[in-house]
């Protein structure tokens, strides 16, 4: 962090005053120049909450993606796809067994052994033909997208938390004071976006952790630097790659059932989320864990405020943080040079 | 006139008379030192081979010249020029040509279109959209180039169908388009046959007087016959200049030929 | 990157007509007398829509098979120009459009296409080749999401209807007839100009950055100017069918270049192949055949008349898989195995 300050003065201090403005507006009861300025604060944290908790889902998401995209050069333009089928698969284990929590193990296996399929039996056959394996993912994401079409129809699928997480809980932000009693207003926010959220916080964390503590992540990191040094050091390359493509897969798979939670699956999500994961992971560097974790909150937020603050042109701030992100810095925040 | 003002004025800079001037250039990958405070000058004109054991640096020295890296520290000035912070096209424009180590070739094309890439680079109008005439100079001078090199048979092959030997040759050919000055040899003799290797001493001997080089070279006896003056490299530094008679007598090194020495 | 791509031959003829084979010519003279023999749905519906696709995919095969560059913002280009033709010039939304004169709408059109392709150009081609698809993909996307929120400038959701060819010569260009040879016209004139362009220096200096853009710069060519250059010159035939295919639909909306049609260029030019400029136009009117007769061909195969998709996404895996350089390569492959015939030892008819 001193290093950052030290090479980076002035990012520095715009980060510095950043983060203490947030800081003010999350806790601070704001006075009334500031609601009329800028509206009410319940809007406000609302938004800033939707947009960390779709920051989450993207993570999860775009966390995948970018770790296959770092170890094996492979754009998986079929990662949406990945992401809706669990979804789908999300929902009828929901609704056979009646049991949400199973529904996430599930689908993080069977898309998972499904990516392990994709990486064993197609992406192995065109190692380092970068163009090639994208191309094919655009075949498969088109073939999957209308199986999926075929077997589930048009509907909009929802998978239904259980009873112990739906609802609102209050929180500790104070929204404002009422003004008969002088008493604080809580910030009322539902409880299951908030298990999403510390849910995908504990993978990130976990990620984190494998990544740098154990020996497997170490090859990865070595492999995410330099392929060369994976193949010369004689470990059996192709493990770590189905490994890791499985697990990716698995990702955007139990990332679609917490998708079908809060949002609901249906065709053309595929490409949404897929589009998500694009951005969050130009914006936050691509191959680079910590930029998607950075790239999927700023990008998450941004959708948020954009949609309640200048709803017309929401995907502009998006796609304008994109814009600026790849003209300033061309392998994103976080992605090295 | 004013062209004549403006280039003398750029020489007088600094060390108008020498074609190359490195001063204390140094690349560091990582925690590695690749090269370490190398400073070298260069008549123009003057024909050098540089030596050392593998991974000495000299290759990566090249790349430094030539920007395909920019150095870690130091200076690179071409004919006065301070170049070292200059993209690559902009080095090339100034008349500095290399070649590379292992071939970068353009597969899918032939072999003309590789050389006239190659004269084309140094030309106005890089941007044109009109086919060239059959009287273009710089194709003429593509056509004088595959002959100089011997490829007159496989002018219209794709490169991706030539013999490693021929590879070498048309990497050479390309180096030699345009009006080079100053020229980098990334062991061009590498894997030749005798007879490849004999041309190629032939090509450089019959270089125009006003064309120097720098030749990296294991065989001492190609480079001994192309080179008038030699510099050792040894661990990113240069061990030892001097002419060829005297360096091939020099115990220190004869005992780094001999791997004796490492530091 | 380049093995999709590499060419196996380049033709070396400087002239362009010495060695055209008479097929080429007899094809040529099929495709003018068409009009005589074939049904208006014939002309407008089949050879209109691939010339116009043709046209678009053409832009990318020029970026992909010469730069390896595979953008999949070229059929954003061509919805933005047919967006400036409906806003600069005539349709139904009055409010809107400005009624310009052709000869200002028109220009208009390849100018701002133009530029915005350099745009996206300049902002692709900074990173490493593979990036490429994923920038122009989020490029193509969040076109698609603007102008479906943005009323003032593209009215949102429903786009423009009512966009008619101006009434030039006192043709009606809409007309079937006229139409065809409209299309026929531009899409030979930029196949023609991207076969020349090929063996000019700007598109030498394309296909050696292809191979090696680390030597070419070492030849004194700036690559990244060449490489948005590129995306410049592009922009025109793009452009060019965004305008067509405007007209001919007499509408534009978001859908016109949403995901779905960006991913089809894509398919479009690879399926035909990217090797050469006529590779595009194969591709086209593949896809253009298959997804008029799709029902007839699903039903045949036992499937819902709905599948297209599942159809057109197998064949493009097909290709993919076992024939990276397209209908082309195949072809070139079946021509190779029946000259050299192992059996005979001599030459063999030509398919
Ligand atoms: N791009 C690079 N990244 C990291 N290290 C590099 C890079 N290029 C060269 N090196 C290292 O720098 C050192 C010098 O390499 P260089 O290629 O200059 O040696 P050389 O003298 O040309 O050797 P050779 O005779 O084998 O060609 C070597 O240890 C090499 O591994
Ligand atoms: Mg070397």
């Amino acid at each position: 962090m001193r290093r950052f300050a030290r090479l980076h003065p002035w990012w520095s201090v715009w980060i510095a005053i950043a983060t203490l403005v947030l800081l003010y507006l999350t806790f601070a009861i704001w006075p009334p120049w500031l609601i009329g300025l800028i509206g009410k604060k319940k809007l406000f944290l609302n938004s800033l909450f939707n947009g960390i908790t779709l920051g989450s889902l993207y993570f999860l998401i775009a966390s995948g993606f970018t770790l296959i995209f770092g170890l094996m050069r492979n754009v998986n333009l079929a990662h949406g796809s990945l992401y809706m089928m669990g979804g789908y698969i999300g929902y009828l284990i929901g609704d056979w067994t009646g049991y949400w929590l199973l529904a996430f193990p599930v689908a993080f296996m069977v898309v998972g052994l499904f990516g392990v399929i994709l990486q064993y039996f197609v992406f192995r056959r065109m190692e380092g033909e970068d163009i090639r394996q994208t191309l094919v993912t655009i075949g498969i994401s088109i073939v999957l997208a209308d199986i999926m079409l075929w077997a589930f129809g048009g509907d909009f699928y929802n998978i239904s938390p259980p009873s112990w997480l739906s609802g609102p809980i209050e929180t500790i932000f104070v929204t404002g004071v009422k003004r008969s009693s002088g008493d604080l207003i809580y910030l009322k926010y539902p409880l299951v976006r908030l298990a999403i959220f510390a849910a995908s916080l504990a993978i990130g964390l976990g990620m984190w952790l494998a990544i740098n503590r154990t020996r497997i992540g170490m090859l990865i990191r070595a492999g995410v630097d330099d392929r060369d040094i994976l193949s010369a050091s004689g470990i059996r390359v192709q493990f770590v790659f189905v490994a890791v493509f499985a697990f990716g897969a698995g990702l955007a798979g139990m990332a679609g059932v917490v998708g079908g939670t809060f949002q609901s699956i249906a065709p053309g999500e595929d490409i949404r989320f897929l589009l998500a994961s694009l951005v969050v992971v130009i914006v936050g560097g691509m191959g680079s864990i910590p930029g998607a974790a950075l790239g999927a909150v700023i990008i998450g937020i941004a959708e948020q405020f954009g949609s309640v603050y200048f709803p017309t042109y929401a995907v502009v701030v998006t796609f304008l943080i994109m814009v600026l992100v790849l003209a300033f810095r061309p392998t994103g925040l976080l992605g090295r040079n | 006139m004013r062209s004549g003002v403006q280039v003398s004025g750029r020489l007088s800079a600094a060390g108008a008379s020498n074609a190359l001037e490195l001063r204390g250039v140094t690349k560091r990958f990582g925690a590695l030192l690749a090269l370490n405070d190398v400073s070298m000058t260069l008549r123009p004109g003057e024909r050098r081979a540089v030596l050392g054991s593998n991974g000495a640096g000299k290759t990566t020295l090249f790349n430094c010249i030539t920007g395909d890296f920019l150095p870690t520290a130091g200076e690179i000035r071409l004919y006065g020029e301070d170049i070292t912070v200059f993209p690559p096209q902009e080095r090339i424009r100034r008349g500095l040509r290399r070649t590379y180590q292992i071939s970068l070739l353009f597969a899918g094309l032939s072999v003309l279109d590789n050389i006239y890439l190659a004269c084309r680079g140094v030309l106005r109008r890089r941007f044109s959209m009109l086919r060239p005439g059959r009287n273009e100079p710089a194709l003429l001078s593509a056509v004088d180039l595959v002959e100089l090199a011997h490829l007159q048979e496989v002018r219209d092959s794709l490169v991706s169908h030539l013999s490693y030997g021929q590879q070498r040759q048309l990497e050479i050919a390309m180096a030699l388009a345009g009006a080079p000055r100053l020229l980098l040899l990334d062991e061009p003799a590498a894997g030749l046959s005798p007879n490849e290797r004999q041309a190629l001493v032939e090509i450089l001997q019959n270089l125009p007087e006003h064309i120097g080089y720098i030749i990296i070279e294991h065989d001492m006896d190609v480079a001994l016959r192309v080179a008038e003056f030699v510099t050792m490299m040894h661990n990113g530094r240069v061990f030892k200049e001097g002419n060829p008679r005297e360096l091939e007598n020099d115990a220190e090194v004869q005992a780094l030929y001999l791997g004796e020495v490492d530091g | 990157m380049a093995q999709v791509v590499t060419t196996e031959t380049t033709p070396q003829s400087r002239s362009m007509f010495g060695r055209i084979p008479a097929a080429y010519w007899l094809f040529g003279a099929f495709l003018l007398v068409l009009p005589s023999f074939a049904s208006n749905f014939v002309m407008y519906q089949i050879f209109g829509w691939s010339f116009i696709l043709g046209m678009i995919a053409l832009s990318l095969m020029f970026l992909a098979g010469y730069g390896g560059m595979f953008s999949l913002a070229q059929m954003t280009v061509a919805g933005l120009a047919g967006y400036v033709v409906a806003i600069c010039g005539t349709s139904a939304i009055t409010d809107i459009s400005q009624n310009w004169p052709w000869y200002v709408n028109i220009p208009a059109a390849l100018l701002i296409a133009a530029i915005f392709a350099t745009v996206v150009g300049w902002l692709a081609v900074r990173t490493e080749g593979i990036y490429t698809i994923m920038i122009t993909l989020a490029v193509a996307s969040a076109f698609f999401y603007f102008t479906r929120q943005n009323y003032v400038l593209f009215n949102g959701f429903s786009g423009f209807n009512g966009v008619f060819p101006p009434q030039l010569f006192g043709v009606d260009w809409r007309h079937p007839v006229a139409f065809y040879y409209l299309s026929l016209f531009w899409a030979a004139f930029w196949y023609f100009a991207v076969l020349y362009v090929s063996r000019s220096p700007m598109g030498l200096a394309l296909q050696g950055i292809r191979d090696n853009p680390r030597r070419m710069s070492a030849l004194g060519f700036d690559v990244t100017a060449h490489r948005v250059a590129a995306y410049t010159f592009a922009a025109f035939p793009a452009a060019i069918g965004g305008i067509l295919l405007t007209w001919q639909s007499a509408q534009i909306s978001p859908g016109t270049a949403g995901v779905g049609p960006v991913i089809d260029i894509l398919v479009i030019a690879v399926i035909g192949g990217l090797r050469h400029p006529v590779g595009p136009f194969v591709g086209a009117f593949v896809y253009v055949i298959l997804k008029s007769f799709s029902i007839d061909i699903l039903v045949a195969l036992g499937l819902g008349g709905e599948r297209f998709q599942l159809l057109i996404g197998l064949g493009f895996l097909v290709i993919v898989f076992w024939s990276p350089d397209g209908l082309l390569g195949l072809w070139a492959k079946l021509r190779d195995l029946h000259r050299r015939d192992p059996l005979i030892g001599r030459l063999v008819r030509r398919l």
